[in-house]
């Protein structure tokens, strides 16, 4: 996971991961998956079901749980927790990663207590959310707007402090005079690419904390994982993990379509 | 060319006349600027004394080796850098921070990546308080300039070194500024591109009239350019010598004349203090 971020991070976003538009990549894609599943269904067949079920037991339960309702249920729960948690993660991450690059006062306050807070794995918060929020949606949105909300400060931290100098000094010969117009002229659009690529990671990382959010027993896709799990039900964990899957990919390749238009001039 | 001197940007012009001094001074005058860097150490003293005029209209060029603090000056006179001593003056007024009565060209181009080239160019006039009318037709006129109408609509990034600062000439001039300030700009150009730019820039000075401050380290540029070159001695950076180029133009490099000055300059260069 962390060296996804690293590569998406890298700059290289609009390029990287999976691309529908050329059809000989997409053909070799397809070959990778069919080859994927034709090694799994050989080594199901030496496994007993609780270990490794063969792809066609997971499809089988996948395609039971839409039937029975419980999977639109527990994803459209799940959709409540990351929908809120990365919209405000993402939007206060940003925020208050563009305002402290900016502002060196606000840095100087802040860097000491972002140093102590920024290892604290939003898991460990369980806790608080709980306490502040209660075994409930806001409480696994709270989770996961803690993962959106790191990813995205740095990104638009690292972004902010990336715009060159030179940018602002052309700005106010220009006749850029107020800090107001210098951020929404200059610094936010020259500093959008990195600010883009860390909503997109934060995006991804966000489906991933949806089960972490759900640990303590809010309903969702990764309750049911965590339940399964326990129950060494590995075909409905299997089916869960890819409800995630899809989940991310729509989300994924929805917002580099957007992020290609918003930075045309990149192209 | 004509027509844009009655835009509302010369209204600056009127309190710098009247908080002269009661001097009627024009141009340019770098009045006794020193700069001296305090850094780890002992400071450094980057400039040291430097005075010069540039008259209204004039093209002048600021020439020197390596280390002549050339690029502090630049920004000193751009209101970029303060000064430790003395000041700049523009029009009679000093010069405390950057000013849209200096068009500024970088050696880099800086052009905003974001906008197309229509916007780059119109970027300092949305700061001014022209009307949509008044900023459409300059920005078509500053197009037209620099022969770039055709661009209007591409991205920086698709554009020529060449293009680029093109645009980026377009883009200062676009507010009417009264004197152009201009370093190294065609420092990163091939040398066929930067010869085709020198003389679309002496166009643009004998169309539009305005004063030109160029910073070069090429000799052979200067002499091209300028009505004048001030020569810069290093370490600390202070003015050796201001020669006048008496030759007329268009200048060729083959002329005796031409010659005469190029070496009369990498002389006073390369001479020791």
């Amino acid at each position: 996971m962390a060296t996804d971020i690293g590569r998406e991070l890298d700059g290289n976003g609009l390029r990287a991961g999976f691309d529908l538009g050329d059809p000989r990549r997409l053909l070799r894609g397809i070959a990778g998956i069919v080859g994927f599943l034709a090694l799994w269904y050989l080594v199901s067949l030496t496994q007993p079901a609780y270990v490794l079920p063969s792809p066609a037991a997971v499809a089988g339960t996948f395609l039971e749980e839409l039937a029975s309702g419980t999977m639109t249920a527990a994803l459209w729960s799940s959709v409540r927790h990351w929908l809120p948690g990365t919209i405000v993660g993402t939007g206060l991450g940003v925020a208050a990663g563009v305002a402290f690059a900016w502002s060196g006062l606000l840095d100087d306050v802040t860097a000491p207590l972002v140093r102590v807070l920024r290892p604290v794995p939003p898991l460990a918060l369980i806790g608080f959310a709980i306490a502040w929020f209660g075994i409930n949606d806001a409480g696994a949105a709270f989770i996961i707007a803690v993962g959106a909300f790191w990813i995205n400060f740095y990104a638009a931290y690292g972004a902010v402090e990336g715009v060159s100098k030179d940018l602002l000094d052309v700005g106010r010969t220009l006749g850029v005079r107020s800090d107001l117009d210098m951020v929404r002229s200059i610094v936010l659009p020259a500093s959008l690419p990195g600010i883009m690529t860390g909503i997109r990671t934060g995006l991804g990382r966000c489906w991933m904390l949806v089960v972490a959010s759900e640990i303590f027993g809010v309903p969702g896709v990764g309750r049911e994982i965590l339940r399964a799990s326990n129950n060494l039900l590995v075909d409905k964990v299997i089916a869960y993990i890819l409800v995630l899957s899809l989940m991310y990919l729509l989300v994924d390749v929805a917002f580099r379509a957007a992020q290609r238009r918003v930075l045309i001039w990149q192209a | 060319m004509a027509g844009v001197n009655g835009d509302p940007a010369d209204v600056n012009e009127d309190p710098a006349t009247e908080t002269g001094g009661g001097s009627s001074e024009t141009g340019v005058v770098v009045d006794g600027v020193g700069k001296t860097y305090d850094g780890e150490g002992d400071p450094v003293r980057a400039l040291e004394e430097v005075s010069f005029g540039v008259e209204d209209g004039e093209f002048l060029c600021l020439v020197g080796p390596s280390g002549c603090g050339k690029t502090t000056l630049f920004r000193i006179i751009a209101g970029l850098a303060d000064a430790t001593d003395g000041e700049v003056r523009l029009g009679g007024s000093p010069v405390t921070g950057p000013t849209t009565d200096m068009g500024v060209v970088f050696q880099e181009y800086h052009l905003f990546p974001w906008l197309t080239v229509e916007e780059n160019v119109g970027f300092g006039l949305d700061r001014s308080d022209r009307s949509a009318g008044e900023r459409a037709a300059r920005v078509d006129e500053m197009l037209e300039l620099v022969g770039l109408s055709e661009f209007r609509e591409s991205y920086p990034k698709s554009l020529s070194g060449g293009m680029k600062q093109r645009v980026a000439i377009a883009r200062a001039l676009a507010v009417d500024p009264t004197l152009l300030l201009m370093d190294e700009p065609f420092g990163a150009v091939d040398a066929q591109t930067r010869e085709m730019l020198q003389r679309e820039l002496l166009d643009v000075w004998a169309s539009t009239g305005k004063t030109v401050l160029f910073v070069t380290h090429d000799v052979a540029e200067a002499v091209t350019l300028a009505d004048r070159i001030v020569v810069m001695a290093a370490e600390p950076g202070r003015v050796r010598e201001v020669v006048d180029v008496d030759v007329d133009r268009p200048r060729e490099r083959g002329d005796p004349a031409f010659g005469e000055h190029v070496a009369r300059v990498r002389e006073l260069i390369g001479a020791r203090a």
